[in-house]
């Protein structure tokens, strides 16, 4: 068959020699391909790059919504740099990103790697382990400002039964942030263990068997095998668990808007904040794009070292 | 972050897709038909009820107008995201129920009315609106918007609590010092229990607590020409030094960390907290949860007991000479005497207006429900916030500056110089940004 494929039959090589038509050069071979995408291209042209673009508008202007805009050109993002709270938020995202996308991806490896084995009631552990993944954030906000009350939280009752001092958690601002990255964690592990997990289950059990009978031992398979077979999973991890932190917003309006005294202001809070709150579409909309540029930039940065990396593999 | 500008797109579509109320599908007067009128009042359940029923009840006696009354699709906690998208769209209603706080935002916009010529007309009594309610409907001194709810702030406490304290019962002429003395001894550590709460979310419901405090001293939220802010006087200085005695040294205020201040109300209608301030809102959350409670006025520093306004509003708009008629015809019937009696017998508020109060019809229903005289006798003193479009960020510069002193991170002067600082650089135009 697939030698046969070149020598097509004369007559219909002749029928194909002209300039392809119009249609065909502007539809390509399937044209109705089009109409299967469309539906879909238009949402996301409609939903998503329409307000992505008015939004960008809405950053060059001095802007309520409510009464007609004045364009300021870059004005925004300059009182963006001087403003030292929209710092501080930067900053807040950041040590919450560097915190939580570490720990949830190494964390998610151990959860998987323990959970990929035959025992009893596999099943009842592994969805356990994903069931906080599917709670909404509000609702883990609520649990949590139960349990992390500092007057009649269950915490700091655990904490006094061990004879240790009781803690403010989301009302002490040194502690807030770190406790929302502990809640943030809880929420967003499951997701990273059941990737991984499908992973693990991924690699062919030939090459496993192959190692036992080489006489590797269990960290060598680790570290020979198992880890690099998990590498372009990792690091689809590791760019998603990125975006979802830089993103934080659901879990700090529901447990401590930002508070208390402005400790878990992150950008996207801020955002809301601004825009919302304060009446400030335009400057909130300046902030929201120094986030989106900095998402773009850390995506661009990914795909060009993964194609430097493929290039230099094919050299 | 896509999220947000997600939620910014929502907001283009809105203005796009015109969903809503628009320009087309109502006010057709003049071929005949009836001037419609789409009235948002944000509410559900008893007040949706109550609502309706007055509409239906306006509808059958006024023929030449149709109110078409809803939700507006939200609750009265986001309309006002929900109006920005409106006005962003140019799609809003005639008449919509907007927070006090909200109302010099929403009144940047000049499709909302300007009623300030029209209350002038004698039918629509503006005068017997208290005075507290007037100011609140009033921005950069024109009138625009017409007052729907009243409330103001007073303590509300747990019976039960002061009688096992064998503390008595407080009465009107306590001062903050006694206050503070009856918190402090209602509060039990071992037993978990508070003297008293203070938002400490860091927004409006945390700062507005501490305004009173400062009128009564004498002290002013601006300076009289309104060009800077005054709260961090002498008088700001000490309300707020006061509070953080109470929660610092005495320990005898729960700080309610929760950003709705739900914690504080659960653990009154718990038996765990003597006393919480607070409109006759939260009453029947109270009666439901059987708390043997008492009301009394704020307590007062040399005899002054002045409290704050919560009042909301009715703002109108105007979507045509016609239809902008016919919202004034409507909302000046749905807040004259009778409705607004009519409004206190099925939601027990507070009368909008000194008349209703006066009368004989409303002293037999507040008699029904224990407590709500305390407020209805402040509703003549109750001063209102300023309305001003910078006040939700003057708002958040003093809660931070609460909250902080409350969780003993700073000293009162300190903290209201900092609030007051970044404050009146806002009044003076040189806010963040656009």
């Amino acid at each position: 068959m697939a030698a046969a494929a070149p020598v097509a039959p004369p007559a219909r090589r002749a029928a194909a020699a002209p300039a392809p038509s119009w249609r065909r050069r502007v539809f390509g071979e399937h044209p109705s391909a089009w109409l299967f995408i469309l539906p879909s291209t238009l949402l996301i042209l409609g939903f998503n790059f329409l307000p992505m673009a008015w939004a960008f508008l809405l950053s060059l202007q001095r802007s309520d919504l409510v009464t007609p805009a004045e364009w300021i050109g870059l004005d925004n993002y300059r009182a963006l740099l001087r403003d030292p709270t929209f710092g501080d938020a930067v900053q807040h995202t950041l040590v919450y990103t560097a915190l939580f996308v570490p720990l949830s991806v190494i964390g998610g490896l151990a959860i998987a790697l323990m959970l990929n084995r035959r025992i009893r009631f596999i099943g009842v552990y592994r969805t356990l382990v994903f069931v906080p993944f599917i709670m909404s954030a509000a609702a883990q906000g609520v649990l949590f400002s139960f349990i992390l009350d500092p007057q009649y939280g269950l915490a700091n009752a655990a904490l006094d039964g061990v004879g240790i001092a009781r803690q403010g958690f989301l009302q002490d601002p040194g502690q807030a942030l770190y406790v929302l990255v502990g809640i943030g964690l809880w929420g967003g592990l499951g997701f990273c263990v059941i990737v991984f997990l499908a992973a693990l289950q991924d690699i062919p059990r030939e090459l496993l068997e192959a190692a036992s009978i080489d006489g590797a031992r269990r960290w060598a398979t680790l570290r020979k095998i198992v880890l690099p077979s998990l590498r372009p999973v990792t690091i689809f991890l590791l760019v998603w668990q990125t975006f979802q932190a830089l993103q934080l917003f659901d879990l700090v309006y529901a447990t401590s808007r930002g508070g208390p005294l402005g400790a878990t202001t992150v950008v996207v809070y801020y955002v809301y904040e601004q825009a919302f709150q304060f009446f400030h579409a335009g400057y909130g909309s300046a902030a929201a794009y120094v986030l989106a540029l900095a998402i773009f930039a850390l995506g661009g940065t990914q795909l060009a070292v993964r194609a430097l990396r493929r290039r230099r593999a094919v050299a | 972050m896509r999220r947000l500008l997600i939620a910014v797109a929502a907001t283009a579509l809105l203005a796009f897709a015109g969903c809503g109320s628009s320009d087309d599908d109502g006010g057709s007067g003049a071929d005949g038909g009836p001037v419609e009128v789409t009235f948002w009042h944000g509410q559900n359940d008893i007040m949706k009820d109550a609502y309706d029923t007055l509409v239906d009840e306006f509808n059958a006696s006024h023929p030449d107008v149709k109110v078409d009354a809803n939700s507006g699709g939200v609750l009265a906690d986001e309309m006002l995201t929900k109006l920005t998208a409106g006005l962003a769209g140019g799609a809003y209603p005639d008449v919509a129920y907007v927070f006090g706080s909200d109302l010099a935002n929403i009144a940047r916009s000049d499709k909302v009315q300007d009623l300030t010529e029209a209350v002038r007309d004698p039918a629509w009594q503006w005068d017997d609106f208290f005075a507290g309610e007037r100011e609140a409907a009033t921005v950069e001194g024109r009138v625009r918007a017409v007052p729907a709810l009243a409330d103001n702030l007073g303590i509300i406490y747990d019976k039960r609590l002061f009688d096992a304290a064998g503390e008595p019962y407080p009465d009107a002429d306590w001062t903050w010092d006694d206050f503070r003395a009856t918190a402090k001894r209602l509060t039990d550590e071992d037993k978990g229990q508070f003297g008293f709460s203070w938002p400490g979310a860091g927004g409006e419901d945390t700062t507005w607590r501490l305004w009173p405090m400062l009128w009564q001293q004498g002290g002013e939220i601006l300076s009289p020409d309104g060009r800077t802010v005054a709260f961090d006087s002498p008088e700001g200085v000490a309300a707020l030094e006061l509070v953080g005695e109470m929660a610092t040294e005495d320990k005898s205020i729960f700080v309610d960390s929760d950003p709705n201040g739900e914690r504080a109300i659960r653990l009154f209608q718990g038996g765990k907290l003597a006393m919480v301030e607070a409109g006759p809102w939260i009453l029947p959350d109270v009666i439901d949860a059987r708390v043997d409670y008492g009301t009394q006025r704020l307590p007062g520093f040399d005899g002054d007991h002045t409290t704050i306004s919560g009042s909301d509003n009715w703002v109108l708009f105007d979507n045509g000479d016609e239809r902008a008629r016919a919202a004034q015809e409507f909302v000046q019937w749905l807040t004259a005497r009778r409705q607004d009696l009519a409004l206190v017998r099925a939601l027990q508020t507070l009368p909008l207006r000194a008349s209703t109060a006066a009368s004989p019809q409303y002293r037999r229903l507040a008699a029904q429900i224990p407590g709500t005289d305390v407020f209805a006798a402040a509703l003549d003193t109750a001063r209102a916030r300023p309305s001003l479009q910078v006040y939700p960020e003057i708002s958040k510069n003093v809660g931070e500056a609460v909250v902080a002193v409350l969780l003993g991170r700073a000293d009162a002067q300190e903290a209201l110089e900092a609030a007051a600082q970044r404050s009146d650089a806002l009044l003076a135009g040189a806010g963040a940004g656009g």
